[in-house]
């Protein structure tokens, strides 16, 4: 990434502060804070309605202003958007309109459109525009009228003109769509080779198309600035396509392998049934007398500090807890400590958490880390149907590590161990979903992820989520219950 | 003085008993835990073994709890606190041995006598004992009731792994066997896979085998390649590095935790993996200082082995024991006196792959030891899968003792029996190797050899990979730990 400072213009730092904005009724950009540094070029991405769009147009001077500040701005801005191409082409058929005369109006042709820049901007390069108009093939459309010209070739004339127009800061939102493969790249050289002296904002909603010389990316979500990434911090930019493929992908959790389900459940039991439950260590008491039923369906939040026995109550629930068998413990028809296999307990559960992570240390492939939640094993021990593998993929297809599949496990960063262990979690579409702080350790861009994942599953139907946290903000909608335990005072005997 | 119970068994009987071992198809464990659903299942004992066997147990449906001494339960000892803090029901022998169905001996070998003495009264009509090592009743003939069904069912891995690997979903391999003077409703294989089961260990391959052929193994291999070749390589490698001059704390780090390294690359892929990781002349260097040392020791080997066979080994053990330990614990404080152990590890890095560079002997050494452990027990009947698991696939076990806390450690953690033996073992095996020794320079060990040139000739390197790669426990090696592999790799 070349990053030279523009040499004909003096760029300062465009500063966007607190700065919300009402475009129309229905949407608002919401307390955005951005500096644009002279050498940087910017994508902004973000799913279909998260503003990314309005958050490049307010740099032109889109939206109501409602509060906060902008500065820094240069003098000549161009911005090509659908919102600027609408504009423009309903100007023309003003004009059209405004014709009283009983002919037939050919409309302003091309050239003129093309050229109007050069009576406004003294930096207007006329050599840019013949080049650009070789380059896409117009010539023989530059005496045809502009509102003559199919979407596509409208748009290439309004991004040949801001281009032409030489102005200090272009905007452009989604500049390749509708672009074949060919202009695409015509196109890319042709912005590398401004950007010495043009700074750029590009709006995209695909990752590949992003090209080289970006040095940032902006990413909205629910008309907030969430994150602003350098390319160059590969971690930050891989979670971020990730959250973006997940954003933008059609998120349905992959459908589980019928075949292979539990036996089904008396419908009128609770899923769980603790009574009185006691758990000590020596003399330390960490649980004393709670109760507590989950019916089917009942989507709950436990939380409470740290030592409240949060993990603990989670364990004599799955069974991992040695005193599950001292206690009234009733769970997926069984009342335990008569028989039972924790095995078959297991079988309607799915399960992460920190502890789980530390414990799966084996050598295994990412898709088989998936794999795994269908026979409740860290690694894989038993023989997986091609079901359960097509299954698995599309995990894997919708965390974005399609292409990993066989990848080892054991390299990978924390926050996509993290993300496959939910996946595993959920694989099988348990009756019960546990996640005990499933967004602990995970930065921001995998935590929405996994929180978008989780309402996912809440709606599915299913699947109860039992989600333990200890941050107000990660909340959870679905989720009406919610139990919080208290520390109990240690007691000496 | 008890009865050596292999000794009044015919030859042809003796012979059939040692060759006793297969290994079992996943198939024959079908009935799951089945054989011992609703059986009152009663562990003596508590420490590593009890504990986490017992966890597994339970946690496949059965019916477990513990008893212990009186005292032990008075005391609040941490086998009391063990079994406790888990939920277990705990109690005297008294109130629990009458009740079981089938009672666990999990308790230190040496403790066998006494403790069966005093349950098998107890024990209910028709019940089931369980051991985890036979040497109570092949080497000191105890006799059982004859209404006792007697099985053994032994995990092939320290405790906390049975418990980890169980947890995974997975298990440690296991062999079972079935007393066959003690099988009076003919219900002992049963009740053994249904253990194996409950435990994990049919997932990760189960051997059946017998009393006979565990013993004699077991001890051949403890006593032999595990603990007595890795304590006398240590105290040889040693002194000989410091004779040559190589600082001692680099000396004492490059043994304590050399062990562990190079034996984790026979884990791996056996004899043939751990000689790969060595450039080609220091591989060829180690084969020959190898073939160099089992020529040497492989009379001390045939005398180990004789001596497990005929019984006089455990005969002079069980008189040390009557002694109140006079040797055991004369050799136990010798050991401890030792240059190697008294010197601590050096604050200097070892990359993974210096020691196997420097560490050119122990190589050797764990080599000859391997082969010679398995070369022995098979001349002496025992089934090539057996006398796998007691030599090559322990050996990395015993090496992370070494690398936790010395000698010391390793002698800590096995048991008695295996810990006289391999005193027995270092104390004939250094005058032995005395004259080998002289001839060694810090090329093999400490330093590793001089590297400007690394060219070997053709020929020779072709002759050593080959006798390297067929080699019978290179053969064993390859199926069993390809069945390990096998399980983990499904998908």
């Amino acid at each position: 990434m070349t990053q030279i400072l523009p040499s004909h213009i003096e760029m300062k730092s465009i500063k966007i502060e607190n700065y919300t904005a009402a475009f129309g009724e229905s949407f608002t950009l919401n307390n955005i804070n951005w500096t644009l540094e002279p050498n940087q070029h910017w994508v902004i991405t973000g799913a279909n309605g998260s503003g990314k769009s309005a958050l490049s147009a307010i740099l032109a001077g889109a939206g109501h202003k409602v509060s906060g500040s902008i500065s820094g701005l240069p003098q000549h801005i161009e911005i090509v958007s659908f919102e600027a191409q609408a504009e423009l082409i309903e100007r023309e058929l003003k004009k059209d309109d405004a014709d009283i005369m009983d002919v037939i109006s050919e409309g302003t042709p091309v050239r003129e459109i093309l050229e109007e820049g050069k009576a406004l901007y003294p930096e207007f390069d006329s050599a840019l525009l013949d080049q650009l108009v070789a380059m896409f093939k117009l010539e023989p459309m530059l005496d045809r009228s502009f509102r003559k010209l199919s979407t596509g070739e409208t748009r290439k004339i309004m991004l040949i003109r801001a281009l032409a127009n030489n102005p200090d800061l272009i905007i452009l939102d989604e500049p390749f769509d509708g672009l074949d493969t060919a202009s695409m790249q015509l196109l890319q050289s042709l912005l590398k080779s401004k950007i010495d002296s043009i700074a750029m904002v590009l709006v995209l909603n695909r990752f590949d198309e992003i090209p080289d010389f970006i040095t940032h990316i902006a990413y909205t979500d629910h008309g907030k600035l969430q994150h602003s990434v350098d390319i160059n911090n590969k971690q930050a930019y891989d979670d971020l396509y990730q959250l973006l493929h997940l954003k933008t992908t059609e998120l349905s959790v992959p459908a589980t392998d019928l075949s292979d389900r539990p036996p089904s459940l008396n419908p009128k039991d609770p899923l769980v049934r603790l009574k009185n439950i006691k758990v000590a260590y020596g003399d330390a008491t960490i649980i004393d007398g709670l109760d507590w039923t989950i019916e089917a369906g009942q989507h709950w939040q436990l939380s409470g500090p740290n030592g409240s026995g949060k993990t603990c109550l989670l364990n004599l629930i799955t069974g991992d807890h040695p005193q599950c068998y001292t206690n009234d413990i009733f769970v997926f028809g069984m009342q335990r400590g008569h028989g039972e296999t924790i095995w078959q307990i297991k079988q309607y559960i799915g399960y992460v958490s920190t502890a789980l992570q530390w414990e799966y240390r084996v050598s295994i492939s990412l898709r088989n880390v998936i794999l795994s939640g269908f026979h409740d094993s860290i690694g894989v021990y038993t023989k997986s149907t091609d079901k359960q593998k097509a299954v698995a993929d599309q995990w894997l297809a919708l965390l974005g590590m399609k292409d990993r599949a066989n990848e080892p496990y054991n390299q990978l960063s924390f926050g996509d161990q993290r993300l496959l262990l939910i996946a595993r979690a959920m694989v099988k579409h348990p009756t019960l979903l546990i996640l005990d702080e499933p967004c602990l350790g995970l930065d921001d861009i995998n935590r929405q992820l996994v929180l978008a994942l989780i309402e996912k599953i809440c709606t599915s139907g299913d699947t109860t989520v039992l989600y333990v946290n200890h941050h107000a903000e990660d909340q959870i909608s679905g989720i009406t219950q919610f139990k919080q335990l208290e520390k109990l005072d240690a007691q000496s005997s | 003085m008890s009865n050596n119970y292999f000794n009044t068994l015919p030859l042809r009987e003796q012979l059939a008993q040692l060759a006793k071992c297969r290994f079992m198809s996943m198939d024959e464990f079908s009935d799951g835990v089945e054989a011992l659903k609703g059986k009152k299942i009663v562990v003596i004992g508590c420490g590593a073994q009890g504990l986490n066997q017992g966890l597994n147990l339970r946690d496949s449906g059965l019916d477990v709890s513990y008893t212990l001494r009186a005292a032990a339960i008075a005391e609040k000892r941490q086998s009391w606190k063990n079994a406790t803090e888990n939920g277990f029901v705990v109690g005297t022998y008294e109130e629990l041995i009458p009740t079981a169905d089938v009672v666990l001996n999990l308790t230190p070998d040496k403790q066998h006598t006494p403790v069966v003495n005093e349950v098998m009264p107890l024990m209910k009509k028709g019940a089931c004992l369980s051991y985890s090592h036979g040497f109570n009743i092949v080497e000191e003939g105890m006799k059982i009731r004859e209404d006792l069904t007697v099985i053994m069912v032994a995990p092939k891995c320290p405790g906390s792994e049975v418990r980890a690997e169980y947890v995974r979903g997975f298990g440690v391999p296991t062999l079972i066997a079935v007393h066959e003077d003690n099988d009076p409703k003919g219900e002992g294989l049963a009740l053994a896979k249904a253990y194996a089961v409950g435990t994990g260990g049919h997932k990760a391959g189960v051997l059946m085998s017998s009393f006979i052929a565990e013993v004699k193994s077991d001890l051949m291999g403890e006593q032999t390649i595990l603990c007595g070749m890795l304590q006398t390589g240590s105290l040889l490698c040693f002194d000989k590095m410091v004779e040559e001059g190589i600082d001692s704390g680099y000396a004492s780090k490059l043994i304590q935790y050399g062990w562990e390294t190079i034996t984790e690359a026979l884990k791996y892929g056996g004899v043939t993996n751990m000689l790969d990781r060595l450039s080609n002349p220091a591989k060829i260097k180690a084969f020959d200082l190898a073939e160099e040392l089992k020529e040497i020791m492989r009379p001390l080997y045939n005398k180990h082995q004789d001596d497990i066979i005929d019984g006089t080994f455990s005969r002079v053990m069980m008189e040390d024991w009557a002694n109140d330990d006079k040797n055991l614990l004369g050799w136990r404080a010798e050991t401890a006196e030792t240059a190697f152990e008294k010197t601590p590890a050096g604050d200097v890095e070892i990359s993974e792959q210096e020691f196997f560079d420097n560490g050119i002997l122990m190589v050797a050494m764990v080599k000859a030891g391997v082969e010679l452990a398995f070369e022995t027990m098979t001349a002496a009947g025992i089934i090539a899968e057996s006398a796998y698991y007691e030599s090559l696939h322990e050996t990395p076990l015993i090496a992370n003792t070494i690398a936790r806390k010395k000698l010391y450690e390793m002698n800590a953690t096995i048991s008695d029996t295996a810990e006289y033996g391999c005193y027995l073992y270092n104390h004939a095996c250094l005058p032995l190797l005395a004259d080998f020794m002289k001839g060694i320079k810090t090329d093999v060990i400490g330093k590793g050899l001089d590297t400007t040139d690394t060219g070997v000739d053709n020929a020779r390197l072709i002759e050593v990979n080959a006798a390297l790669r067929s080699h019978p426990v290179e053969a064993i090696g390859a199926v069993l730990r390809g069945h390990m592999a096998d399980m983990k790799k499904i998908v």
